[in-house]
C-alpha cells in the first residue's frame, strides 16, 4: 500500500500544486487517479516517484518512508511510465526492455532475452522486438514502455495517461490487457479517460485544484464528475 | 559492439601513445661535450642551405655547421626551421647557434652575440630583364613595388632608407620569382650571391642593377649566456679560414666549375619529390590523428561541464568556459608559438598539444550542443528504471548525444586537418614544409602547392561527404528533440 499524508507541494516559481493531500493507494490491481487538466495529478505521481520533493508531508510504500529509501530500492519497487514514454531511440524495443535489468539487477542476458520475448509475445507485438521506437505506432510504443517498466518486476507502477495515444475502443481493450499483465504489480494510472478508468479500475479518486475532491469505488467517483 | 566503443578505445590507445612519447627520453645528455652542437638554418636558402637530390640537407652553411662542430669536438645536429622564428628559437634554447647566413645588425646584437663574420655579401636590387619601369638603381624605385622575404634585413633597410619604395614582403624567394615573372612586382632586393645563383638556377630573365645597397657581414649568433661557445666557434672559424677550408667550401657551391648538372644542388627527381611529399603528408596525418584523439577525449568531460545549469555559480563551468573561449578567441598560430617556445616543448609535441587542445575547445562546444539536444525526459526515464548517474550518461544520454554530434565533429576534424598546415612554422617536416623546400629548388610553386592541396582534399572530401550522409540518417532516426 502507498500512503500519502498531509502532502504540500509548490514549484520553485511559487505555484502550489498540491494542498494537504491525504490518500491511500491499496495494493489492488488498478487504481485510477482522475481530474481536470492542471489539477496536480502528474505532480502527485512525481512526488511519489521522488522526482519532486514535497515541502511537507510523508509518503510511505509498504510502510517504508520513501524519503529514506535507497535510490535502487525505490526504483525496484516503483516503476514509472511517463506520459511521453521516453523510450530510448537508439535502442530497439528488446534492448529498451533489457537495459535496466542488465545494468541494475545484473541478470543474465540470455534469461532476460527469453523473458522479454515472452512479454512481447503476450503484448501481441513479437514482431517489434527488433524495431526502433521511431518505427512503431503510438499504441505499440505505449505497450513497449509499460513492458520496459515491468521487466524490473516492480510492486507498483505509476502510469501517466497510459491511454493518451489510444482511441476509445482500444483503450478498453488496453484496460483488459493491463489487468492480465502481471498479477504481482499494482498499477496507479493517471487518466482523463473515464471509460478506461471504469473498465480497468475498481477504486479511484478525483482531483480538483490540487485537492482530492472524492475517492472511493470507481463508479461513484466517475458518476460524481461526469 | 557499438561504434562509439571502437572510437573511445582507439582514442585511449592513441592517448597512451602520445603520453609515452611525451615522457622524458633517454639519459646521457649530461656532459656538455657529449651533447651535439645544435645549429639552425632554414634549409630554404640555396646554395647556403637546401635539400639535395637525395632529400638531405646540403649547402655552404650546412658544410660550415659540420666543420665547426668537428673542430669544437662535438657531433653536429642541424635543425631546419623557419626564418621567421629562428632567433626566437635560439633564445628559447631550441639550438645552440644559427649557422644560417644571418647578417649582423644592431637590433640582433641586442639579443644575441655574433661571432666574427664568416663571409661578406650585400644587398642587391634585381629587376626583370624587360624592365618596363626603367629601374637602374634603387634611387629609381620611388613608388615601385620591390619585394623582400619577410623578416630579412632588407625589409628594415628599405623601409628606413628608401621610404618612397613600396616594400612587398613575401614568404620565400620562390614566391618572389613567381611574382616578378608575372610582373606583379617590379623587382626585389636580396643577397647578391644568393640572388644571382638562384636566378641562374631557375633560368629566369632577371638582372642585377645598380651598386650594392650596402655590405653585410654574415656571422653566427649565439645566446649571450653562452660566451664559451662564442669563443669556441670563433676559434674554429679562424682555423677554417686560415687553412683554406673556407675557400674550399665556398668553391664547392659558388665556383663556376661546379656546373649546374653536377647535382650539388641539383634537380630533384620525381620519385624523390613524391617520396618527400608523401612522407610529409604522413607526418601531417599523424599529427592530425593524435591531435584529434587528444582533443576528442578532453572534449567529453569539458562538454559535460559546459552543460551544467546555473552557470554562474559553478566553478568548473567557469574554468572550462574561460579556457574554451580563450582558445577559440585567439589565433592558433600564437598558441602554437606559445607552446613551442613559451613552454619549451619539442615541435612535434607542441604541435599535437596545441592542435589537440584547440580542437578540444571546438569539440567541447559540439558535444555540449549534442548533450543539450537530448530530451531531458531520457535521463528521467533512465532514472525511473534505476540506472545510476553514470549508467544514465554512458548508456542513454551519451549514445544519443554522440550520434547527434558526429556530423559537426566531422567538421571539426576537417578543420583540424587543415590547421596542421600551420605547424610548418615550427619546423616540423610535414607536407607543406616539404613542398616549400622542394619549391626552393624547383621554383614551381604553382605545381607543388596544387599537389599538396589535392592531397588534403583527398582526405577531407570523404569526411565531409560522410558528415552529410550521417546528418541525414540521424534526422530520420528521430534522435534529439527540437
Ligand atoms: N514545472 C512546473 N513549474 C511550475 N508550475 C508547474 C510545473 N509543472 C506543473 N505546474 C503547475 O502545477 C499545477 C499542476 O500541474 P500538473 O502537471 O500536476 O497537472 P495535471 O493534473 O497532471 O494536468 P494534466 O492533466 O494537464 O497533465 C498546474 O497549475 C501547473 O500549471
Ligand atoms: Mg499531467
Amino acid at each position: 500500500m502507498i500512503k500519502v499524508e498531509t502532502l504540500n507541494f509548490s514549484y520553485t516559481d511559487g505555484t502550489q500544486a498540491l494542498f494537504d493531500i491525504n490518500c491511500e493507494f491499496p495494493s489492488e490491481h488498478i487504481f485510477a487517479v482522475m481530474g481536470d487538466s492542471g489539477s496536480g495529478k502528474t505532480t502527485l505521481l512525481n512526488c511519489i516517484a521522488r522526482f519532486l520533493m514535497p515541502q511537507t508531508g510523508k509518503i510511505t510504500i509498504d510502510d517504508q518512508d520513501t524519503s529514506g529509501m535507497a535510490e535502487i530500492d525505490l526504483r525496484n519497487k516503483v516503476g514509472v511510465v511517463f506520459q511521453r514514454l521516453h523510450l530510448f531511440p537508439h535502442l530497439n524495443i528488446l534492448q529498451n526492455m533489457m537495459l535496466a535489468p542488465t545494468l541494475v539487477q545484473n541478470r543474465p542476458v540470455k534469461e532476460l532475452r527469453k523473458e522479454a520475448s515472452e512479454m512481447l509475445e503476450r503484448l501481441g507485438i513479437p514482431e517489434l522486438a527488433e524495431s526502433y521506437p521511431s518505427q512503431v505506432s503510438g499504441g505499440q510504443a505505449q505497450r513497449a514502455a509499460i513492458a520496459r517498466g515491468l521487466m524490473l518486476k516492480p510492486s507498483y507502477m505509476l502510469l501517466d495517461e497510459p491511454t493518451s495515444a489510444l482511441d476509445a475502443r482500444t483503450s478498453e481493450e488496453f484496460a483488459l490487457w493491463l489487468k492480465e499483465l502481471r498479477e504481482d504489480t499494482s498499477f496507479i494510472a493517471v487518466t482523463h479517460d473515464l471509460l478506461f478508468a471504469r473498465a480497468a479500475a475498481r477504486h479511484g479518486m478525483y482531483m480538483e485544484q490540487g485537492k482530492i475532491a472524492s475517492q472511493g469505488v470507481i463508479e461513484d467517483v466517475t458518476a460524481a464528475h461526469c | 559492439m557499438k561504434p562509439e566503443n571502437y572510437v573511445i578505445r582507439l582514442c585511449l590507445l592513441l592517448m597512451f601513445l602520445f603520453m609515452a612519447s611525451v615522457s622524458p627520453s633517454g639519459a646521457g645528455e649530461n656532459a656538455e661535450n657529449g651533447k651535439p652542437l645544435k645549429t639552425a638554418l632554414t634549409g630554404k636558402f640555396p646554395p647556403f642551405s637546401f635539400y639535395d637530390n637525395k632529400g638531405e640537407l646540403a649547402g655552404f652553411d650546412v658544410d660550415m655547421s659540420r666543420e665547426i662542430a668537428k673542430r669544437i669536438g662535438r657531433k653536429s645536429e642541424i635543425i631546419a626551421t623557419e626564418w621567421d622564428g629562428i632567433l626566437a628559437g635560439l633564445l628559447a634554447g631550441k639550438y645552440d647557434a644559427i649557422v644560417g647566413s644571418m647578417a649582423i645588425t644592431p637590433e640582433r646584437q641586442q639579443q644575441v652575440n655574433f661571432t666574427a663574420p664568416y663571409y661578406y655579401s650585400g644587398a642587391q636590387l634585381f629587376v626583370h630583364r624587360d624592365n618596363p619601369k626603367r629601374l637602374y638603381s634603387i634611387d629609381d624605385c620611388a613608388k615601385a613595388r620591390i619585394a623582400v622575404v619577410l623578416g630579412e634585413t632588407y625589409q628594415h633597410f628599405l623601409e628606413t632608407n628608401y621610404p618612397e619604395v613600396e616594400v612587398v614582403t613575401l614568404k620565400s624567394g620562390a614566391e618572389i620569382f613567381e611574382m616578378l615573372s608575372q610582373k606583379r612586382i617590379d623587382g626585389f632586393v636580396t643577397d647578391k650571391l644568393v640572388g644571382s645563383w638562384q636566378i641562374q638556377k631557375a633560368g629566369r630573365d632577371f638582372v642585377a642593377v645598380g651598386d650594392l645597397l650596402y655590405k653585410e657581414s654574415i656571422a653566427i649568433p649565439v645566446r649571450k649566456d653562452n660566451p664559451e661557445l662564442l669563443e669556441a666557434i670563433n676559434d674554429a672559424l679562424a682555423g677554417i679560414e686560415s687553412d683554406g677550408t673556407l675557400k674550399k667550401i665556398h668553391d664547392k657551391y659558388f665556383s663556376l666549375s661546379s656546373g649546374r648538372k653536377t647535382g650539388n644542388s641539383g634537380e630533384l627527381s620525381n620519385s624523390i619529390i613524391a617520396e618527400k611529399l608523401l612522407a610529409g603528408f604522413g607526418i601531417t596525418l599523424i599529427i592530425a590523428v593524435a591531435s584529434i584523439a587528444l582533443g576528442f577525449i578532453l572534449s567529453i568531460p569539458c562538454g559535460v561541464i559546459l552543460t551544467y545549469p546555473k552557470a554562474m555559480a559553478s566553478l568548473p563551468y567557469m574554468v572550462v568556459r574561460t579556457i574554451v573561449d580563450f582558445l577559440r578567441g585567439t589565433p592558433v598560430l600564437i598558441q602554437l608559438l606559445f607552446v613551442w617556445m613559451g613552454m619549451g616543448l619539442t615541435p612535434f609535441k607542441a604541435a599535437i598539444l596545441t592542435l589537440g587542445i584547440n580542437s578540444m575547445a571546438y569539440m567541447s562546444e559540439v558535444i555540449r550542443a549534442g548533450l543539450m539536444s537530448v530530451d531531458p525526459g531520457q535521463a528521467l526515464a533512465a532514472q525511473a528504471l534505476g540506472l545510476t548517474k553514470l549508467q544514465r550518461f554512458r548508456h542513454v544520454i551519451w549514445p544519443q548525444a554522440f550520434r547527434i554530434a558526429i556530423p559537426p565533429l566531422m567538421n571539426s576534424v576537417v578543420a583540424l586537418i587543415k590547421d596542421t598546415a600551420l605547424v610548418a612554422v615550427i619546423s616540423i617536416p610535414e607536407v607543406i614544409r616539404e613542398a616549400q623546400s622542394i619549391i626552393s629548388i624547383t621554383f614551381e610553386p604553382g605545381k607543388y602547392y596544387m599537389v599538396v592541396a589535392v592531397m588534403f582534399f583527398v582526405v577531407t572530401f570523404p569526411l565531409m561527404k560522410m558528415a552529410g550522409l550521417l546528418e541525414k540518417r540521424i534526422k530520420q532516426k528521430g534522435f534529439a528533440h527540437d
